[in-house]
C-alpha cells in the first residue's frame, strides 16, 4: 500500500503540462485532485513513472457568457461547483450531481476534469493484486478476468462510475481540450469509448481545459437521482439524469435527454426513450413508455454485488420519478416532497 | 509484489509547509504524503493513517481552511500551505469548543475516527455555525466510525453550535 517512487512535475500552465505528457509518454500520468489516482497507484494499478501535478495552475470562476452559455474551469473543485451560487441557479442538475460524490473531503478536493477522466470500477480491478488475486486481470495486462472468467482479453467489463458525467450529457455539454497537437471540442459524450481497457477517447497528451455548458431553453426541466446502497460516501450503483423541454402549452415534450450512468463502461444514452417523448403529451403513460425503452436499451452489467435484475428494477423505478420530477420542474410546479 | 518500488534517483525536495502556524522545511520524496510527514517526520501523531485511499476520513486535516484529506495528498504539493491537525484545536489546556462537546457527548469510543471527525467538525462550523441536522450529517459522511457511534458524534456537533443539546458525560 505504499507508494512507489515517482518523479513529480508542477507545470505553470496546462500547455506546458500537455507538452510535458506528450515527453513522457504511457509513463506518465496527469494529477488534478488526485483522489481517484493515488489510490489507484496504492493498489499499483497504475504505476507512473512521473506525475504531471496540476495544482500550480489556479481555476477560473465558472462564467456565464451573455447567450446564456456556461464555461466552467475543468479543474474546478467539485465543491465549488456545488456551493456557486451560479451553478446553483443555472445549472441546479450539475450542482446536484457534485453533490452526490463521494465525501466532503472527495468534492473539496477532487475536480470536474478529475471526476470526467477517473478510472473505470470493478470489484476486483480497483484491490490489491498480491495475496487474494495473484494474477493481473486483463486491464492490468494479465492473463484472467475475475468477475466474468468466459471473458475474452479484448474485453473488460468494468464500470465508470462518473455521477457528474450523466448530467453533463444530459444537459449538453462539450468538453475543450488542449494538446500539443493544438486543442479541440467535443462533446461529453465523446469522451467516452465504451471500452473498458480505454474507457476515453483523448489523445496522449491530451488535457481537458474546460467544460462548457449550452444554454438552457425555455420550458427547461431536469431530474437527477443516484442510487446507491447507503446515500453517502459511495459509488454509484446507478445514475440517472434527465433533461427535457416543454411546449409552451405546457404538456407536450419538445426534447428529451436521457442518460443512464454508472451501469456499464461508459454513461449510457437512452436515444430510444428520448425519442418515446419526444412530441408526445407529458402523462404517466408516455413516462412509463419511455422507462421501458430506455431499460431496453441500458444493457447493464452486473458490478459491486448488484445484480443485472436489481439494476434494472431500480432504474425502472426511480428513472420514473426522475422523470416525474423534470416534468414537474419544466412546467415550473413547486417540487412535492 | 507488494513491495513498494524505490528508485533512488528520484530525488527529495525540499518543501515548507505551515502545520499548526509553525513554519517547517522538511526534505520530502514526492511519493511521500502528508499523513506520512505529519506523523513521522513531524511526530504529529494525532492525524490518524487509517484505509489509506481516501475512504474513512480519519486522516482529514485543514489544508488552506479546508478539509482534505492527508493520506491522498502529496506532501511536495502542500508547499507554501497552511495545514491544521487536530494538535491544533485545542488552546493549550483549553480544549476547543468541539473537543470538549465530543467529551461531554462521550462520542469518543476507540477514537480512531475521532481526529478525522473533529476536523470535519471543525471545518463545518467555521463554514455555518448553526447547521441543521442534515448538514451535520452530510459534513461527517466522509468520516467513518467503527464503533458506529455516529449518534453521539451528531449530538456533539450539535452541542458545539449552541443548538440546546446538553452534555450527558458529567
Amino acid at each position: 500500500m505504499i507508494l512507489s517512487d515517482f518523479e513529480h512535475e508542477r507545470p505553470g500552465t496546462l500547455a506546458e503540462a500537455a507538452v510535458l505528457l506528450r515527453r513522457h509518454g504511457a509513463d506518465a500520468r496527469i494529477m488534478a485532485g488526485g483522489t481517484d489516482l493515488l489510490p489507484n497507484m496504492r493498489v499499483n494499478l497504475v504505476r507512473p513513472a512521473t506525475v504531471i501535478s496540476l495544482s500550480g495552475i489556479t481555476p477560473e470562476l465558472p462564467k456565464s457568457e451573455p447567450d446564456g452559455t456556461i464555461r466552467i474551469d475543468a479543474l474546478t473543485r467539485l465543491a465549488t461547483l456545488e456551493n456557486s451560487t451560479l451553478i446553483r441557479e443555472q445549472l441546479a442538475i450539475l450542482a446536484e450531481s457534485a453533490r452526490a460524490v463521494g465525501s466532503n473531503q472527495i468534492r473539496e478536493m477532487g475536480t470536474l476534469g478529475g471526476n470526467l477522466c477517473q478510472e473505470t470500477r470493478c470489484l476486483y480491478l480497483n484491490q490489491q493484486h498480491d495475496y487474494q488475486f495473484v494474477v493481473p486481470c486483463f486491464k492490468r495486462g494479465g492473463a484472467c478476468c475475475y468477475p466474468f472468467p468466459q471473458n475474452k482479453p479484448d474485453v473488460c467489463w468494468s464500470v465508470h462510475m462518473s455521477d457528474v458525467a450523466p448530467a453533463l450529457i444530459a444537459l449538453g455539454a462539450e468538453i475543450e481540450t488542449v494538446g500539443d497537437k493544438g486543442g479541440r471540442r467535443l462533446a461529453v459524450e465523446d469522451l467516452f469509448t465504451g471500452n473498458g481497457l480505454k474507457p476515453l477517447s483523448l489523445d496522449n497528451g491530451e488535457i481537458i481545459c474546460a467544460i462548457i455548458v449550452p444554454p438552457r431553453p425555455s420550458g427547461f426541466g431536469w431530474g437527477y437521482h443516484k442510487s446507491a446502497r447507503r446515500g453517502g460516501l459511495e459509488f454509484a450503483m446507478a445514475v440517472m439524469a434527465v433533461t427535457l423541454r416543454v411546449a409552451a402549452d405546457r404538456n407536450t415534450c419538445t426534447d428529451a435527454r436521457i442518460v443512464i450512468g454508472a451501469v456499464r463502461e461508459r454513461p449510457v444514452r437512452a436515444v430510444a426513450a428520448e425519442q418515446a417523448l419526444t412530441g408526445t403529451i407529458l402523462d404517466d403513460a408516455s413516462v412509463a413508455a419511455a422507462v421501458a425503452a430506455a431499460i431496453e436499451e441500458m444493457k447493464p452489467l452486473p458490478h459491486h454485488g448488484f445484480t443485472k435484475s436489481y439494476i434494472v428494477d431500480n432504474v425502472r423505478v426511480y428513472l420514473r420519478r426522475v422523470l416525474t420530477r423534470a416534468v414537474r420542474n419544466a412546467r415550473g410546479e413547486a417540487e412535492t416532497a | 509484489m507488494s513491495k513498494a518500488q524505490t528508485n533512488q534517483k528520484v530525488r527529495s525536495q525540499i518543501v515548507e509547509i505551515c502545520v499548526n502556524g509553525e513554519w517547517h522545511e522538511l526534505t520530502v520524496k514526492p511519493r511521500n504524503t502528508l499523513v506520512e510527514v505529519l506523523r513521522e517526520k513531524l511526530g504529529l501523531t494525532g492525524t490518524k493513517d487509517g484505509c489509506e485511499q481516501g475512504v474513512c476520513g480519519a486522516c482529514t486535516v485543514m489544508l488552506e481552511g479546508h478539509p482534505a484529506l492527508a493520506c491522498i495528498t502529496l506532501a511536495v504539493e502542500c508547499h507554501g500551505k497552511e495545514v491544521r491537525t487536530v494538535e491544533g484545536l485545542a488552546q493549550g489546556e483549553i480544549l476547543s469548543a468541539i473537543q470538549q462537546a465530543f467529551l461531554d457527548q462521550g462520542a469518543v469510543q476507540c477514537g480512531f475516527c475521532t481526529s478525522g471527525m473533529l476536523m470535519s467538525a471543525t471545518a463545518l462550523l467555521e463554514k455555518n455555525s448553526k447547521p441543521s441536522l442534515a448538514e451535520i450529517k452530510k459534513a461527517l459522511e466522509g468520516n467513518l466510525c467503527r464503533c458506529t457511534g455516529y449518534n453521539a458524534i451528531v449530538a456533539a456537533v450539535q452541542q458545539a453550535s449552541g443548538q440546546g443539546v446538553k452534555p450527558i458525560m458529567l
